[in-house]
């Protein structure tokens, strides 16, 4: 009797367990009885632009790299400070090239992180620190008996830049979108005891944009940018597009960056164009009380760089092209305050210095998403 | 033989919430972007999802029925969206969550590694990535009333 009694409590059990268990086949379906759905909570759906578009170039969370330029030569005006010494060269001024220098060492590496902090449709939030090491090793050429200060403190301590930059990118319909930029950069030549921390200059940039379809978005905007050494003021245009063959495409944010892309696989791509590159540096050495004396270094690189998979969210990227020196002129901050020359500006500088244009390649590894 | 009784009932009881909350995610969903339906079933214990309904069924371009055309894999590329399992090899974990499954996308012809979150009855939470989870996107689908 109780034997009867528990296979019949266990056969009870699988009666009501087994539709629970239930299998669905793959049965024809009926598609038309999918067309007119209603949504279970009838609150009103949003629905948000997608923060990228189809075929471009993967998003790089972590990436480690290594930047060299080949030798080139560097001529130097003759060091003033117009804030502490109340001299400087004026800017229509042709400051008379004072020392030269041979530079057969320009490089160093570069972290980039880029951690989403916040990732969903209705928006997306990356944040991330950054680190760009500049070595130096430069020479006098024959001739010439020593090195001015300027070059000897770039050749000891070379140059650095510690970033922490935001990314949000924030839906507001199907189509439309807006993304802010920021970040603060603290650049000079420091070591581990770092700088005066008033010398942490601010970027930022703000976008409205609108994705089109899935192969093209566009948009414009407003930047406060170090891009090109001094502070600015620029007008940004973003234009990603991707042709409907997918192997061809752009990946536009001018004026920082441009390129073209052509898409070999979904493993491995080639993109040609341009970035600007830049940010305004303390010297430490020539930095007299509070003031800053710093570089304000912008160079613009053509390039090609070819991305490819390693393995899963593993790249690696080649990147070979030419530097051209846009500025690498000086100017002394009183107090270390900023202040906006723009293209118009008349304020003095502390130097005039050109760097011949050279070759330069870059090689890294990122972890990335596609 | 009465607290055997009780301990098979409390295992059975156990074993058939468990199966019912695993099943909570069976229906059928719209994505976030509301360009399709997909069905979500259980099949052997697994659950996939198929892609029942398209907003735009046709390549506009052909007239034809939209296929798989950015699948990396060329055998694929002439296999209807419609029909399409996206969602695969879904293992219930417990506590409304859904792990150890792929998410398809066939508007970039990309596969993620997924997770799905039920946030509440008609709601799931399906993130996608690749490598971390940490270094993913979620998206929110919304259950359809079925008749």
């Amino acid at each position: 009797m109780k034997i009867k009694l528990v296979l019949s409590t266990f056969a009870l059990f699988f009666a009501i367990l087994i539709p629970g268990f239930t299998q669905v086949g793959e049965e024809e379906e009926n598609w038309d009885m999918y067309d007119d759905l209603a949504l279970v909570d009838d609150a009103k759906v949003k629905r948000y632009a997608k923060p990228t578009i189809v075929g471009m170039s993967p998003t790089r969370f972590l990436s480690l790299s290594y930047d060299r330029q080949l030798p080139y030569i560097m001529k130097l005006s003759a060091t003033r400070f117009p804030a502490s010494g109340n001299s400087g060269w004026g800017v229509e001024e042709e400051a008379p090239v004072s020392s030269t220098g041979d530079v057969t060492f320009t490089g160093g590496l570069r972290f980039n992180s880029n951690i989403p902090v916040i990732s969903k449709a209705s928006l997306v939030w990356q944040t991330g620190l950054n680190y760009l090491r500049t070595g130096y090793s430069i020479t006098a050429p024959a001739g010439q008996t020593k090195l001015p200060v300027f070059a000897n403190a770039l050749n000891e301590r070379g140059l650095n830049n510690l970033s922490w930059a935001n990314t949000v990118f924030v839906p507001v319909s199907e189509q439309n979108f807006l993304i802010f930029q920021g970040s603060l950069d603290l650049s000079g030549d420091y070591d581990w005891s770092l700088q005066p921390l008033q010398t942490i200059r601010w970027s930022l940039a703000a976008i409205y944009g609108k994705r089109v379809s899935e192969t093209k978005r566009w948009g414009v905007g407003l930047a406060r940018t170090y891009r090109v050494g001094n502070l600015n003021y620029v007008p940004v245009i973003l234009y990603d597009v991707t042709s409907p063959n997918r192997k061809w495409g752009t990946e536009i944010l001018f004026p920082a960056r441009a390129h073209g892309r052509y898409n070999f696989s979904k493993n491995s791509l080639l993109l040609f164009g341009y970035e600007l590159e830049g940010q305004s540096y303390r010297m430490d050495a020539l930095s007299k009380g509070n003031n800053s004396y710093e570089i304000r270094r912008g160079e613009l690189r053509p390039r090609l760089e070819l991305q490819k998979q390693l393995s899963g969210p593993l790249w690696f990227n080649i990147q070979a092209g030419y530097r051209i020196d846009y500025s690498f002129d000086v100017d002394e901050l009183p107090e270390g305050r900023e202040f906006f020359r723009g293209f118009f500006g008349e304020q003095p500088f502390g130097m005039r210095n050109t760097l011949h244009d050279a070759l330069y390649f870059n090689i890294g590894i990122s972890f990335v998403t596609l | 033989m009465k607290k055997i009784i009780v301990v098979c009932a409390f295992l059975f009881a156990c074993t058939y919430a468990m199966a019912q909350d695993a099943n909570a995610i069976v229906g059928v969903w719209e994505p976030g972007n509301g360009k399709a339906r997909v069905k979500i079933d259980n099949i052997d214990g697994k659950f996939y999802g198929r892609i029942v309904w398209l907003k735009e069924p046709n390549d506009p371009k052909t007239g034809k029925p939209k296929t798989d055309v950015n699948n990396s894999d060329a055998s694929m590329k002439n296999v209807p969206l419609r029909g399409y399992r996206m969602l695969k090899d879904f293992q219930y974990k417990g506590k409304g969550v859904w792990e150890d499954g792929t998410i398809y996308d066939p508007e970039s012809g990309n596969t993620y590694t997924s997770v799905i979150t039920m946030k509440d009855a008609n709601t799931l939470d399906i993130r996608g990535y690749v490598g971390v989870k940490t270094f993913g996107r979620s998206d929110t689908w919304r259950k359809l009333k079925v008749n």
